[in-house]
């Protein structure tokens, strides 16, 4: 292995790189604006000024994402079986919103006109009832391509459980249209569920020439192998990438979740609410033992950003987050009912929240933060912007008049009801996971996460939160520590008791030789490959599948038994109770194959103490907790002057570049080894008076 | 120790902007995080793939507060209704911790057997605070297969009259055992109860927290004035509109041998409305025939949509709106009338009160639509492996044209189920679908085009016999359009062909290779076709939506 690896997350407003030293186990970040004309150039520019060669590149990009949702993607065309040719436009037929007459339903990637059926039908079982029509395909892509159509999805019904006419269909046309590109709904997502899957694979064409244009071009560029981060957090090779794109969607958020689980896994923190809030939402994902929580669902470019169903459904193996309207610029205003309401309207960038002085006019969150005297007015981004206090102050003055409350009780209220309405969305999704809330710890991120963090913990009972070192540069850890990894998968249903042993032998055989095919492309041999086998199954009639991880031996030995307990456990543990003699079916077989990662520790300069030996105890301001009935002295400290070991009480505030860290009255916080903040809640508030530093504190030099 | 409990002056929840928001969110988020447990845990695949279900929070004394986000409409009203009887026949004194309530009376919840309410009082330190209730569509229960040719309700499966499922926490067994032995399906049907108990667990878990973190005795205070907040706003709706008397009548096809003639007269003055089905058709032999309380709660639904769609719904919203219909008639039919298909008459009333409202509610009410009724195909018999199925197409016509945008094409209004993938109907069933399309000119012409209807081809496969039982309205009525909008294309079923020789609204035997075409109604239009847009008539043409020949000779092109 070379010595240096670098990994470049591109973000709407920043590219962050990172370059890890193997021999000295060391990280160096490099911050720079992100160049939307070329995203390429911040990267290569970013790399080059770093003065080290770096012997491969790992990629996270919001492409994908943003193409679809400014629906920038290439004309692209639909050929499909005869009678199935509005799949896309009826969708599930349902109305996202049970009271709005008015709702509107996404527009499908592939207009009607390029959208073309011919005849063929494979049954259910596989078996073939109408054979291909082969003129009629070439018909069909002679007419696509003549309407300038650059990239198209081939979708047949019943496809999943035999892919033989799709697969035929597309050596015709690329056998005749070499300028096409060509994908199916059975390699892009091979899974049961017409609507699901054609709308996987169109999406797929139509992100594909774009990113594969744009990939290769970014690989010649660095002239050193590009690697690229999945939606479900494992790495692949950028050739890879471009025969299925779509698996880039959640590239971006997928990075910031594995530099959290990495965080956690170092420190050995269990099971994990990661909550990251930024300027826009709040995200939260599931992290347990290391690992954060996969599903094999979601929904892209969403007319309306939070309303369930109003997307795309896209099936592919993601990690798992869900998305609120809640960030520091989310604005605060009365209902219709005369209630305080905040988000999901937000102020953005520009004009943003009041006290940036934009000309924002509406309180925001982070108005309201500042004024309860969390935020720093000359140190907010590490001092790269000052806020305004007097204009946050007025806009919420305004916002209180409308609803008889002052100025403090007006952005105490905004944070109440915006920390209420993300413990809610969190409340949700952990039932919907089938978990309790009470077993995480929370691990908080992103610039105003660890400032509304405190509140949200006790309204889920949590008992403790940590604020990691290295939270700011969690995606661009997230690139270097995620392991190589592809995961393919195949729907055959068939009851648990009559499963046809060499069909899921040669299934399982198939999914693993493709995935072992595109590892070794990335240069990983067999010796270095672990495999995980799953399952998703249900019990007959149901309609929702668990994922269940299977053991290689009971597969071995067609043991049918042995599948039936790892599913009652799984059941059990997820839904707290199993049904006995209900027969249980398999839906679909996973193959995921897993390389290690090329970066298994990352030593934070910090380690050895603080990087700063000034005081840490900066100075003492006015800071609002309604536990204390108002606003109290607090002490102010330095993040990067506290030393592992120290100890304080709450109420506190803890100054870092990116964020404020809100320790409670009720809470205190210790410094650990690895630099990271550790705050435990009591279970009752207190109401003590702000206490000194108690740890140890280095002294001035 | 909450925020809004030791807020320095501390003011009542009621009169706090931030702590009721905060209170009023969350119990909604109770009902969701009840709903999330119900969809997980249920078996029917009603239920987990069609939404066909809801799980909504009421009070100590038994008003709705909150309901989960995407329920069905009439359910939602429905269990308020429900609960008030169980208190009436057990007073809430008689109910203890771990007590859970079952009942499908048709008469007392919601209108069909199928239908299981489940309700459980919630304490809080030995004090009732609230009550937890769902209703969820079961995959089976007893009786015939789900059909509208069913001449009393006896036939129509197994009634449960308001009883305990659960005692302090103990199955009721000997209840249990009833359910058992007459459901087809028992695993599955005893799972579902099971898992709407669960939900109610899940919401009672999330209230008890609530109200030890608000540190409030229960939800009264608070949903007293959620209600009146609710109130407050669909009574100003209301009052926006002339006062006036307004009427309308809608014809159906019927049973074939009685028809069904719907009237209504709104009366509304000042803040409240007066909605009278006096002329509607008596009761009739067959089972079109829909209890009050899901007349009620389809009369109230779609004036909500039309009126005041942002607010969260709860027992404050329908306070203002009286519902009346002569006992014995269509719409309040008397013990022990069929009432199996009652959604082939109850989903019409949103079309029947929108007709009525036009004059006053042009811009704002939507076209008839013709996934109202919706339109079922259901099949049922042995798979080759002497495995029971029944598959319930759960497809749907077009939505009725709105006053600024076309119709929406196959989607279902003023019910809400999802259409699952016709890929699981096949692996489940010896059924082949050979077409599932949007139906070119389908859709009401009108200045806004009606939602189009679909096209549906399907096959029995394999070498048994099945039964088939049609659902189908709309055949001889299609969805009208309004202000000038032409009507949506009717329904119709061909069967190897033919189009006669077959109830529209009953079970008939099917044999294998038998083909079923089946259109699936359009919505109507909205206003005078020849004002559409020049442009978008001709993207209609372009997409094959509407035929050259209709935008010619309809809409004027």
């Amino acid at each position: 292995m070379t010595r240096y690896l670098a990994g470049a997350d591109v973000g709407g407003t920043f590219t962050d790189l990172a370059l890890y030293d193997a021999e000295k186990r060391t990280l160096a970040l490099n911050k720079l604006l992100t160049t939307p004309d070329d995203p390429a150039r911040a990267i290569t520019g970013g790399l080059a000024a770093m003065q080290a060669r770096a012997g491969q590149v790992v990629h996270g990009t919001t492409l994908v994402t943003n193409a679809l949702i400014e629906r920038r993607g290439a004309p692209v065309g639909l050929i499909t079986t005869e009678g199935y040719r509005d799949v896309l436009e009826i969708g599930n037929e349902l109305r996202y919103d049970t009271f709005d007459l008015g709702l509107e339903r996404p527009t499908p990637l592939v207009t009607r006109p390029l959208r073309k059926t011919v005849k063929e039908r494979i049954g259910a079982r596989g078996d073939i009832v109408l054979p291909l029509d082969e003129a009629g395909v070439r018909t069909a892509a002679r007419e696509l391509a003549e309407a300038g159509v650059r990239s198209l999805a081939i979708a047949f019904f019943n496809s999943y459980r035999n892919p033989a006419h799709e697969l035929a269909a597309k050596a015709i046309i690329e056998a005749e249209n070499p300028g096409i590109a060509v994908c199916t709904s059975a390699e892009i997502a091979p899974e049961i569920r017409e609507y699901e899957r054609f709308s996987t694979a169109v999406a797929n064409a139509y992100v594909a020439p774009i990113a594969q244009s744009y990939l290769v071009e970014l690989e010649r560029r660095l002239g050193v192998p590009l690697f690229i981060m999945l939606s479900d957090g494992g790495i692949t090779t950028a050739r890879n990438a471009s025969d299925q794109p779509i698996a880039l969607v959640e590239s971006g958020p997928a990075a910031g979740a594995m530099g959290a689980a990495f965080l956690c896994r170092q420190a050995q923190w269990g099971d994990v609410i990661a909550f990251d809030m930024g300027g826009t939402t709040a995200k939260i994902s599931l992290i347990h033992d290391g690992r954060p929580h996969r599903s094999h669902e979601l929904e892209a470019a969403r007319l309306q950003r939070f309303k369930k169903g109003s997307g795309l459904p896209l099936r592919l193996p993601v990690i798992e987050l869900i998305e609120i309207g809640a960030g520091g610029g989310s604005i605060a205003a009365p209902d219709g009912l005369g209630l305080l309401r905040v988000g999901p309207r937000s102020a953005g960038a520009l004009p943003g929240p009041a006290c940036y002085a934009q000309g924002g006019e509406e309180p925001t969150v982070t108005d309201a933060d500042l004024v309860r005297g969390y935020l720093s007015p000359e140190r907010f981004l590490g001092g790269r912007m000052r806020l305004d206090t007097q204009r946050a102050r007025e806009a919420l003055s305004h916002l209180g008049g409308k609803l008889g409350l002052g100025v403090a009780e007006t952005a105490a209220g905004i944070a109440s009801v915006v920390d209420n309405n993300m413990a809610t969305a969190a409340r949700v999704h952990i039932a919907e996971a089938g978990t309790d809330p009470s077993r995480y710890r929370m691990v908080a991120f992103g610039g105003a996460g660890p400032v509304h963090a405190y509140s949200i913990a006790r309204l889920l009972n949590l008992k403790e939160v940590i604020f990691p070192l290295g939270a700011g540069v969690a995606s661009a850890i997230g690139m270097l520590v995620a392991p190589r990894s592809v995961e393919y998968a195949r729907s055959l249903i068939a009851p648990l008791d009559s499963l046809e042993w060499p069909l899921v032998e040669e299934i399982v055989a198939s999914l693993d030789a493709k995935a072992r095919t595109v590892l070794a492309e990335g240069g990983i041999v067999d010796d270095e490959i672990a495999r995980e086998l799953s399952a998703d199954m249900r019990y007959a009639g149901q309609g929702f599948e668990v994922n269940v991880p299977l053991d290689e031996k009971a597969l071995e030995r067609h043991d049918a038994v042995a599948l039936q307990h790892a599913f009652d456990a799984r059941y059990e543990e997820r839904f707290g109770r199993n049904l006995g003699a209900v027969p249980v079916e398999v839906v679909s077989w996973r193959v995921r194959l897993i390389a290690p990662p090329s970066v298994d520790e990352i030593r934070f300069p910090e380690h050895a103490g603080c990087v700063d030996t000034g005081e840490a105890l900066t100075e003492h301001r006015e800071a609002y907790f309604t536990e204390l009935g108002g606003f109290v002295d607090t002490p102010v400290h330095s993040r990067s002057r506290l030393a592992p070991g120290s100890k304080i009480e709450g109420p506190a505030l803890i100054e870092e570049a990116e964020s404020t860290c809100v320790i409670g009255p009720g809470a205190s916080v210790e410094v650990d080894r690895f630099g990271n903040l550790i705050m435990r809640i009591e279970a009752a508030a207190q109401t003590a008076k702000p206490k000194e530093v108690t740890g140890e504190r280095k002294s001035k030099r | 120790m909450n925020d809004t409990s030791t807020r320095k002056t501390r003011r009542a929840i009621v009169d706090d902007p931030v702590a009721l928001q905060v209170v009023w969110t969350r119990l909604i988020a109770i009902a969701d995080e009840a709903a999330a447990t119900l969809r997980r845990t249920s078996f029917s695949p009603i239920v987990r793939e069609s939404n066909d279900f809801s799980c909504v929070i009421f009070d100590a004394e038994g008003n709705a507060v909150a309901e989960n986000t995407i329920g069905i409409p009439s359910f939602n009203m429905t269990l308020s209704r429900t609960l008030a009887h169980f208190l009436s026949v057990r007073p809430a004194v008689e109910w203890r911790e771990g007590d859970v309530g079952i009942c499908n009376d048709p008469w007392l919840t919601s209108g069909h057997l199928p239908d299981i309410t489940i309700l459980a009082p919630v304490f809080h330190k030995g004090r009732l605070i609230a009550w937890t209730g769902s209703i969820a569509h079961m995959a089976d229960i007893g009786g015939t297969l789900w059909s509208a040719d069913t001449r009393e309700v006896f036939e129509e499966g197994l009634l449960i009259p308001p009883l305990l499922y659960m005692r302090e926490g103990r199955l009721n067994a000997d209840l249990q055992n009833i359910i058992r032995a007459n459901v087809r399906l028992p695993d599955e049907v005893l799972g579902d109860v099971a898992a709407q108990v669960a939900a109610g667990e899940t919401a009672a878990r999330g209230l008890r927290d609530l109200v030890g973190r608000e540190a409030i005795v229960d939800l009264s205070a608070i949903s007293r004035e959620v209600r009146a907040r609710t109130e407050r706003s669909m009574r100003d709706a209301i009052a926006a509109m002339p006062d006036g008397i307004y009427g309308a009548a809608l014809d159906l096809d019927g049973t074939g041998e009685e028809d069904v003639h719907l009237e209504v007269t709104i009366e509304i003055r000042g803040e409240e409305m007066f909605l009278d089905y006096a002329r509607t058709s008596p009761q009739v032999g067959r089972a079109l025939n829909t209890v009050m309380t899901y007349t009620e709660a389809y009369s109230c639904y779609p004036l909500k949509c039309a009126l005041d769609p942002g607010t969260p719904r709860n027992e404050g919203t329908y306070r203002m709106i009286t519902v009346k219909a002569p006992e014995g008639s269509i719409l309040n039919p008397r013990f022990p009338a069929p009432v199996h298909a009652r959604q082939l008459v109850g989903h019409c009333l949103a079309a029947l009160i929108y007709k009525a409202l036009s004059p006053v509610l042009g811009e704002r009410i939507i076209a008839e639509s013709g996934s109202a009724p919706t339109l079922r195909v259901i099949v049922s018999g042995y798979r080759e492996d002497e495995r029971r199925y029944t598959s319930i197409l759960f497809i749907n016509g077009g939505m009725g044209a709105r006053s600024t945008r076309d119709g929406l094409s196959a989607t279902c209004f003023p019910s809400n189920v999802v259409c699952g993938s016709m890929e699981t109907i096949e692996a489940q069933s010896p059924l082949r679908i050979w077409k599932k399309e949007l139906a070119p000119d389908s859709g009401g012409p009108g200045r806004l085009r009606g939602g189009l209807g679909q096209d549906v081809e399907i096959e029995l496969t394999g070498d048994r016999a099945g039964t088939l039982s049609l659902l189908v309205e709309r055949v001889r009525h299609p969805a009208l359009g309004v202000l000038g909008g032409h009507p949506g294309a009717p329904s119709r079923v061909r069967w190897n062909g033919k189009e006669t020789g077959f109830p529209l609204k009953g079970k008939s035997r099917i044999e294998p290779g038998d083909r079923l075409v089946v259109r699936y109604p359009g919505g109507g239009g909205y206003g005078d076709p020849r004002e559409r847009d020049r442009d978008a008539v001709r993207e209609d043409v372009a997409t094959g939506l509407v035929s050259a020949r209709a935008a010619k000779e309809v809409y004027g092109l």
